[in-house]
This record gives C-alpha cells, structure tokens and sequence, in this order.
C-alpha cells in the first residue's frame, strides 16, 4: 500500500486537526467554567462538537477514496531507541471520524434535554468531550503507542462517564467493574506491544503494513494480544460481563460507548491491524466473534430491562463484525459499525426518551415503579407516538428487515462469512449457522422489546399523563432513525456494494448472488416467528444473568484474585513489615550503643582531655598565683631536694 | 675551743630560721628580719671558716662587706615596704596584688 507523506491540501491538515482538539477544547472550557455560568456548559459544548463536526465532516468528503496519509514525528529517545508520534489517516479512520463526532455531537444536543437539572453538568460535559477526544486519538493515531495512550483514556472516560451518578453504589461499581475489565484486557495489547516492538523495532503502523509478514509463533502471539485487548473493550467473550453493568450510566452515555466512542474503539483497532493477524489468530477471532454474538443475542432475549436488552445486543452485533474481521473482511465489519453506530444509538436514546418521560410523569404523580423494567410497560405507542416511530424504524435496522441500512451491512457480514466458509463441509459451517441464529434471534429479541414497550395493554401507565420529550431530544432521534434506512449505503436497498463498501473494501471479494432474497426471508421468518411467541416470558436464568459471566468472572478470577491478594497480605503484614521491624529494632539497638559509645568514650576521652588541661592550668596558676612567699617556699623546697638528691 | 662543725651547725640553724620567716610570715617588716637572719648565718660561715687559715683575712673583710651591703639592703628594703605601706595601706605582700585578675 502507498502512503503519501503528506496532507493533499492544508485545509485539510487544519480540519483534522480542529476536529481533534475542539472536544479537548470542549473538556477544558467545561472544567474551567465557573459554577455561576454552568448553565452555559451544554450549549457551548455542543457548539464546539457542531464545528468539531463540520471540520471531520470537511475531511471525510476531502480525503475520501484518496491515498491514505502517514505522517511521523520525532517523539523521544530511551537510550538509542527512537520513539515517534503518528498520524494515520485513511478511508476508515476519515469514516470513523464523520461516526464519532456526529453521534458524539448528536448525544451532546440530546444530553442538554436528558441531563438538565443535573447537579455536576460541568464534569458530564466535561468527560463527554474528552471521551470523544481520545476516541478520535485513537481513530487518527498511526503509532501503536499513541494508539494505546488513547485506548487507556477512552478505558478512563468510559469509567469517568458510568459512574458519573457516583453516589448509587451499583454505579460506582459498574464503573470500577468496566475499568477493571479494559485494564485487564489491556495486559493483553501490552504484550503485543512489547512483541511487535521486539519484532520490527517500530511503532509505526505504516511501516509495520510494509514490514514482511512473519508467521511465527510470536506474532501469531502478539495477534492473541490485541484480540485480548480487543476483547475488553469491545466486550467479547470472555469480557464483556462488564458492558450490562455499564448501563447504571447516564442513557446518552451509554449511546456513546455503544455506538461510537468506545466499544467501536475495539473493533477499529481489529481492522485496522487486521495485516497483523497470521490465520490461526483469525479462527481464533471468529470463534470468539461467533461465541459471543449467539450468547450476546440468546442473554438478549431473557433481560426485562431496557437498557439491558440493548446492551445484550450490542454485545451480539459486535460479535458479528468480529466475525466479519475473522472471516478476512474489515470493509463488512467497518460497514456494519458504521450503521450499527446510527441504529444502536437511536435505540439508546429512544430508551433514554421513554425514561426519561416516564421519570418526569412519575415525578408529577409521585408514583413509584421501575421505569426501566418492560414488563411494567406497554401501550405506550400511543402516548409516544414519535418515540414510538423512531424507535420502530431503528429495531427495523438492528433486526436487519429489508429497506433499512442495517439489512445491507449484516448481508455484507453474512456475504463473506459465506466466503469463507466454502463449499467443504467443516467446523465453519458452525460459523455460518451461528451467524444466521444470530440474524433469527436479533428479530425475536427486539420484537419483543418493541412489543412489550408499545403495544399491548397499558399497565403500571394506565393513568398517568405521558408528555413527549423535548425537541433538543427529538431532534437527535429523528436524524439517527433518518440514517437506519437503506440510503446510507447505496442506492439499491438489496446491494450493499454502494459508495461505502467500495471505499473501504480491500483484498478477496466474494459475492453470493441469492444472498439478499434468503436473507430477508430469513428476518421475515423470523418476525413471523417473534409475533406468534410474542407474550411468552423467557425466565430461563442462565439467559437472565447472562450465562452468569459476571458470576464466573466473580468465582474464577475475582475470588482467587482476593484469596491471593489476602494471602499477599498476610505475608506481607507478618513477613515483610516483620522483617522491617527487626531491622528497625537491631538499628534502633546498634544506634543506642553508638550513641553510648559516642557519650561515654569519645566525649569522655575530649572532656577528660579538657578535665587534664583544666587540672594542669589551675595547678600553674596555683604555683605563680602572686604569692611571693609561696615562690620562695618552693625555690627553697626545690633547692633541699637539689641538695638531698646531690649528696645521697 | 669549739670545733667548726658547732658553727656550720648554728649557721645552718639560723639560715633555716630565716628562710622559714620569709616563707611562714605575713608582714614584710618580720620578713626583712628573716632575710636578715639568713645573711647573719652566711656571714657567721664566713667568719668560722676564715679561723681554719688564721694567716690571712678575706673571710673577715668579706664578713664586713656583707654586714654592710645588708645594712642598704635593709634601709631600701624598709623604704620600700613604707612606700608600699603608704600606698597600699597594708604590709602584708598578699595584699599587694593590684595586676591580678580580680576574684
């Protein structure tokens, strides 16, 4: 691949950069703002994420289809080591670019509505912007070590964000839960770091893509890594207990970690290194897309809490672009973000809008229930009707019926798991049956989500008055549910190969001709299937928990973890604190007897010096002390001595 | 006739007589006698040890010579010890200790 070495116009220099930095620009004007004009925050915020957007939107069409850009600068020296900052800019991160600040321009607008009132708005904004910040950091950074600075500060705002209502302990744990889990996850990229360093000696991606492909053990390695990495932030199995948990966040957040900022982080990265992943690593990256798009999807279908559901969901979805890297495509995996990206935080902010009316309805009527839970919900189509419409053309999208854009990306998906697949009978038919039970599933859970929220009969709102949400909050919905439909990705609502996919295609191109007919008879089937079972609960528990990842994770990694850590301690207290008072004590003794010897012998040995001198001088002075008769005495005693000694 | 060793005996006695006043008392008149006394003894060694050569009289003359050699001494000393007296009102030696360091 050619990289030019530099931007084709300043103008578009200048707009990535201000793309970049306004959300940081954002973070900081929010933090420094006094508490007097907080009320100002949003608005503002939102301005600088308007022009943030324009300016990505300025280099998206720019650069678009053009020779990816690399440019590297001079960062540091660790000793003949040279460090270096890059800049990697390509059809997917400019495509990236466009997705995170417009869905994070689009939360902004729809937080001024959600989050009004709310007594910290300094610190949301605040961390709203920098999470979109370090989100872009990672989307433009060609350095894998710039990357993963960017990776940790997503990891970090994510944690910020959900445990923004900080004093609910179960959101101060889901955001503790979340960091604990990327930072796990996270050991995995250092490793692969530290291979690749050891490797090639460079951070640089560009020249890492030039680099020959080794397919040792060790990259293969290095490739388990960043799928470890991945995996935390992307919340794949084993890791993604953590992304249900994260729902005790603000709605809108929870938008922006699904759609843009920081489970796509996991799935660009994938893409983006996909150069690096020998085919061992890739069975290993479908396997885990697969596992935990069937499991995703299954836990889905047994959640009565909204936000749950969707989160489920995510999981399921983000498993299925995994699936799309593993199978050799990241084109149908980006797509596939991309139009997830719209419809999921459509979803997410449809779910925040009947939260939101209700909490504001039960707040009027001091009634008390669970606004979350949908089995307290129901016929609401009627008292929402706006949320209602959007929300129902977004499922439309997730569930992948025909005429929406999410219809066209999962048939990119399915297109190339089909690829490769084959035609031999393997372990890969599994895949290709899990992709499709995935399909089948989407519908039943969302169908059922849609049924139990808005149709049916009225229950814990039968007679509360239900106002829509405001305009700022429609406004948002509306533009998302506006790019669910099929125009997005091309013309012909049953091709997928429009503009998008041949920006971002690269490498084998299968294309199964009956594919588009199949599969929409295949979601048709499967709302058939949903409306015939519609009022049957799902109480299996296995689903409810999750297939009790949390707990597993409790059991098998958090409960060691505490027994070794409580033994470390115990070692700790008893051995190494003992051992330091030991020595503290025997130094204490040695100093005691130093300082003995310092009184006694030496100080003594001076004073006694002193004592001798002082002894000698009064005795002197005693003999010439002025007494003349005393002079006499002596010269007299002295001269009979003389005498005595002469004669005897 | 008395052997010579009877005034190498008395000489003895009283020039330790002297030096004992000089050294034991206080007042520098008792002290002047003293001095005196010793010189007496010095001059009676003098006189005894000139009867061992009769022919000749240096002892003698030199027994004369210190008898008025110490008639000076004695005048000036006893000037002194007036003058001292005068000053310092006190004849006792101690007292005169104007360059000590002050107690």
């Amino acid at each position: 691949m050619n990289y030019a070495d530099s931007f084709p116009s300043t103008l578009i220099s200048t707009c990535l950069s201000m793309a970049i930095l306004l959300p940081l620009i954002s973070f900081i004007v929010s933090f420094i703002v006094a508490e007097k004009y907080s009320w100002a925050v949003p608005f503002l915020a939102s301005v600088l994420l308007l022009m943030s957007t324009v300016c990505a939107s300025v280099v998206m069409f720019k650069i678009w289809n053009t020779d990816p850009v690399a440019l590297s600068w001079h960062w540091f020296n660790l000793g003949s080591l040279t460090f270096t900052v890059g800049v990697l800019v390509d059809n997917i991160s400019a495509l990236m670019l466009l997705l995170v600040t417009l869905i994070s321009l689009l939360v902004h607008l729809y937080s001024t509505g959600y989050m009004a009132g709310d007594s910290d708005l300094r610190r949301y904004f605040a961390m709203l912007g920098f999470f979109t910040f370090a989100m872009l950091g990672i989307v433009v950074s060609g350095d894998l070590l710039l990357t993963f600075i960017f990776w940790e500060l997503v990891g970090f705002s994510s944690y910020m964000l959900i445990g923004h209502w900080h004093e609910k302990p179960a959101a101060a744990h889901a955001a503790t839960r979340a960091f604990m889990f990327n930072r796990f996850a996270d050991m995995g990229f250092l490793i692969a770091l530290m291979i690749l360093w050891t490797d090639h000696g460079t951070f640089e991606i560009s020249k890492l893509t030039l680099a020959s492909p080794l397919a040792t053990t060790w990259s293969t390695i290095a490739a388990f890594g960043i799928l470890c990495g991945v995996a935390g932030k992307s919340a794949q199995f084993p890791f993604f207990a953590w992304l249900p948990r994260a729902m005790e966040g603000p709605t809108p957040v929870s938008a922006l970690i699904h759609a843009a900022t920081m489970v796509a982080a996991g799935v660009f990265l994938l893409a983006r290194l996909f150069f690096l992943f020998t085919p061992i690593a890739l069975d290993v990256v479908i396997i885990i897309g697969s596992i935990t798009a069937v499991a995703g999807a299954l836990a889905a279908l047994a959640q009565n809490d909204i936000k749950r559901i969707l989160a489920y969901s995510t999981i399921s979805q983000l498993g299925l672009m995994i699936m799309a890297v593993g199978a050799g495509s990241t084109a149908a995996a980006m797509l596939h973000l991309f139009t997830h990206g719209f419809f999921k935080a459509c979803l997410f902010l449809c779910a925040g809008a009947v939260i939101h009316a209700l909490h504001q309805v039960q707040h009027q009527s001091n009634t008390a229930f669970d606004v979350q839970d949908i089995r307290n919900l129901g016929g609401l189509r009627k008292k929402l009707p706006f949320t209602f419409v959007v929300c129902v053309i977004s499922s439309c999208s997730l569930a992948g019926l025909p005429f929406s854009s999410g219809f066209a990306s999962k048939e990119a998906i399915l297109d190339v798991i089909l690829g490769w697949t084959g035609t031999e009978f393997s372990w890969r038919w599994m895949v290709l049956v899990s992709a499709f039970a995935v399909s089948f599933l989407t519908v039943l859970y969302i169908f059922r989500m849609i049924w139990l929220i808005f149709f049916g009969a009225e229950k814990a709102t039968r007679s509360l008055h239900v106002v829509e949400v405001p305009p700022v909050m429609r406004a948002p919905m509306a533009l998302l549910a506006s790019a669910s439909i099929w125009m997005i990705v091309s013309v012909d609502p049953f091709d997928y190969t429009g503009w998008l996919y041949s920006g971002l295609r690269n490498g084998k191109f299968f294309h199964f001709n009956l594919l588009a007919p199949i599969s929409a008879g295949w979601v048709l089937a499967a709302a058939g299937v949903a409306y015939y079972i519609r009022d049957k609960a799902m109480t299996l528990p296995l689903l409810r928990h999750g297939f009790y990842a949390d707990e597993a994770i409790n059991r098998f990694v958090e409960g060691p973890i505490l027994n070794l850590s409580s033994v470390t301690i115990h070692a700790d207290k008893k051995w190494i604190d003992g051992a330091l008072h030991f020595t503290a004590y025997m130094q204490m003794i040695i100093a005691h007897v130093i300082g003995w010897m310092d009184s006694a012998l030496i100080d003594g040995a001076i004073n006694g010096i002193a004592w001798m001198t002082k002894r000698i001088g009064s005795l002197t002075r005693y003999l010439q002390g002025g007494k003349i008769q005393l002079y006499i005495f002596w010269a007299a005693f002295t001269i009979i001595i003389f005498i005595i000694w002469t004669l005897l | 006739m008395f052997p010579i060793s009877h005034f190498i005996y008395l000489g003895a006695l009283l020039f330790s007589i002297g030096v004992t006043i000089v050294v034991v008392k206080r007042n520098m008149i008792v002290v002047l006698l003293g001095i005196e006394l010793m010189l007496n003894a010095s001059v009676l060694n003098l006189v005894a040890f000139n009867r061992q050569h009769a022919t000749n009289i240096d002892g003698h003359m030199f027994g004369l010579f210190v008898i008025v050699i110490a008639v000076c001494e004695a005048a000036v000393g006893l000037a002194i010890i007036i003058q001292v007296y005068r000053y310092y009102q006190t004849s006792v030696p101690e007292d005169v200790n104007e360059l000590r360091e002050s107690k």
